[in-house]
């Protein structure tokens, strides 16, 4: 089981934001996807979900597997508690509506808070946590259907350092429990260089460097000398 | 001759302007057309499968009929009261007295009722509904229930257009009671008519049709309230002016939708 991207195409009035992309994602590997802002990181994630349509190429996912997301604001449900919040897909889907009864949907959703250091906080509203805790709870209701794919976008983003370094953790950690592949769209180097086992980066929708974190570190070329430099000067020029 | 430079020219002028503005407005109002009538397809289908979320259409139930109820019987109640006060007096002034009741039950029963309890759905559930789903799609929530393998349709739209379909009727029948009353207490106290010459003709004049085609109005509100809310809040884009603009849309789509209504019923039943 894997991911695989295969000359993946998308224009948006006429515009190309994802110009002929191919990767491919092993299970238990994390693939990290940077790039300055508006580079087309977070609609490879769409495109991956199917929330929107790809004009061509070929996206080849595990058949009949869950692929799980978490949002960049965690896209909580705020008018529900934590523990329905985790418990939706066991509560609402087709599949599973009738598969667990209450008091293993409670104990499910016990095991998945405890997974991601949130123990007890069940009653809770999405409104009374941090960002860093929705982002946690977001993480526990992507995994309760045991997805063979993980699509992470932006974890960390607006998050403090030590938020950001835990959140990490969990990424790695998620990956393990799960052996999952994932994906994480970032452009913060921490979570790059911690999380990844391999990347891509994109520029104006095409993959203008692929390696590890620490070919990335190297430098060796004019893109990612200016994306670790984080320099104005270089190849790659955002739009004013 | 250069056509592309009268094109330019063209472009500038505006006629020009007016008219891609109205063709855009057309677009926009076809697009919201086909919307609706899109999702409110997909939420037959599921009816009619019966693949339903009861637990939520009760909530649901609760948040249209409960909630509502109060704001709703001070409109129509006020309606009835404004509307005796002025014709009570003038008619028994006129040797009208015996005619008070059968005008006002009539007016009640056809249009007050169902009408103005329309009006304030639509200014307290139906604009709560637009901002609260427009507030869901901007904020990413409906992407992650998608994602989740979870559609939109059957958990958002089928309860609350079930809930309004259903609590509709029964909010009209007690607006309609509370506006017979309040009816009859103006006549009383601006026009001195007794309660027994009010309510001896307020029967006269209000037939089952009559009953029916409110019941049937309130069943045609209750669900294009729900439907156009639930619609318009679905297609909002951008942040909190999307939701600002999703929800004045549907405040103004479900007005003109119920003012049509009532026309066709009108039309239809009574013409």
């Amino acid at each position: 089981m894997s991911i695989e991207v295969k000359n993946l195409v998308k224009q948006f009035n006429d515009k190309t934001v994802i110009n002929d992309v191919s990767f491919k994602v092993n299970d238990g590997e994390v693939l990290a996807i940077v790039g300055f802002s508006g580079s087309g990181k977070s609609t490879i994630l769409k495109l991956i979900c199917e929330l929107i349509k790809k004009d061509s190429g070929e996206i080849i996912t595990p058949e009949g597997e869950d692929i799980a997301m978490v949002f960049q604001y965690s896209a909580l449900f705020d008018s529900l508690n934590v523990a329905d919040n985790i418990a939706f897909a066991l509560h609402e889907r087709k599949d599973l509506r009738n598969k667990y009864s209450e008091k293993d949907i409670k104990h499910i959703v016990a095991e998945k808070l405890e997974l991601v250091g949130l123990k007890g906080i069940e009653r809770k509203f999405p409104a009374e946590l941090s960002g860093g805790m929705q982002k946690r709870v977001s993480f526990a209701r992507a995994i309760v259907t045991e997805p063979k794919t993980i699509l992470y976008d932006e974890p960390t983003a607006g998050l403090d350092p030590i938020s950001s370094t835990l959140i990490e953790d969990y990424i790695v950690r998620l990956k393990e429990e799960t052996n999952a592949a994932s994906i994480v769209v970032t452009h913060q180097m921490s979570t790059i260089t911690r999380t990844a086992d391999k990347i891509i980066m994109l520029y104006d929708g095409k993959i203008v460097f692929t390696g590890t974190p620490a070919e990335l570190l190297k430098q060796d070329t004019p893109y990612t000398k200016q994306f670790v430099t984080a320099s104005l000067e270089g190849p790659m020029k955002i739009a004013a | 001759m250069d056509y592309k430079l009268i094109y330019k020219y063209f472009k500038q002028t505006a006629t020009y302007k007016i008219a891609t503005g109205i063709l855009a407005d057309l677009y926009v109002f076809i697009e919201t057309i086909g919307n609706i009538a899109y999702n409110g397809f997909h939420t037959c289908k599921f009816i009619i499968k019966g693949d339903i979320n009861f637990k939520e259409v009760i909530e649901q139930c609760y948040r249209f009929g409960i909630t509502s109820l109060p704001i709703t019987l001070s409109i129509v109640g006020m309606t009835s009261v404004i509307v005796a006060s002025q014709v009570a007096s003038e008619m028994v002034k006129q040797g009208g007295s015996n005619f008070v009741g059968l005008l006002m039950t009539m007016l009640i029963v056809r249009e007050v009722s169902a009408v103005m309890s329309g009006f304030a759905i639509i200014s307290m559930i139906g604009s709560s509904l637009a901002s609260e789903i427009a507030t869901m799609k901007v904020t990413s929530q409906i992407d992650a229930m998608k994602v989740l393998n979870i559609d939109p349709i059957r958990y958002l739209f089928v309860p609350r257009i079930l809930a309004g379909t259903m609590m509709m009727p029964i909010i009209v029948v007690i607006a309609g009671i509370v506006g017979v009353l309040a009816g009859a207490v103006t006549a009383h106290l601006s026009a001195d008519l007794g309660y027994r010459a009010f309510f001896d003709s307020a029967w006269l004049g209000v037939y089952m049709k009559d009953l029916g085609v409110s019941l049937l109005k309130a069943l045609a509100f209750g669900a294009t309230i729900a439907l156009v809310s639930c619609s318009t809040g679905y297609e909002a884009t951008g942040g909190a002016k999307g939701v600002g603009i999703a929800t004045t849309k549907a405040v103004v789509w479900s007005f003109v939708a119920i003012v049509i209504w009532d026309m066709v019923f009108a039309m239809v039943f009574f013409f």
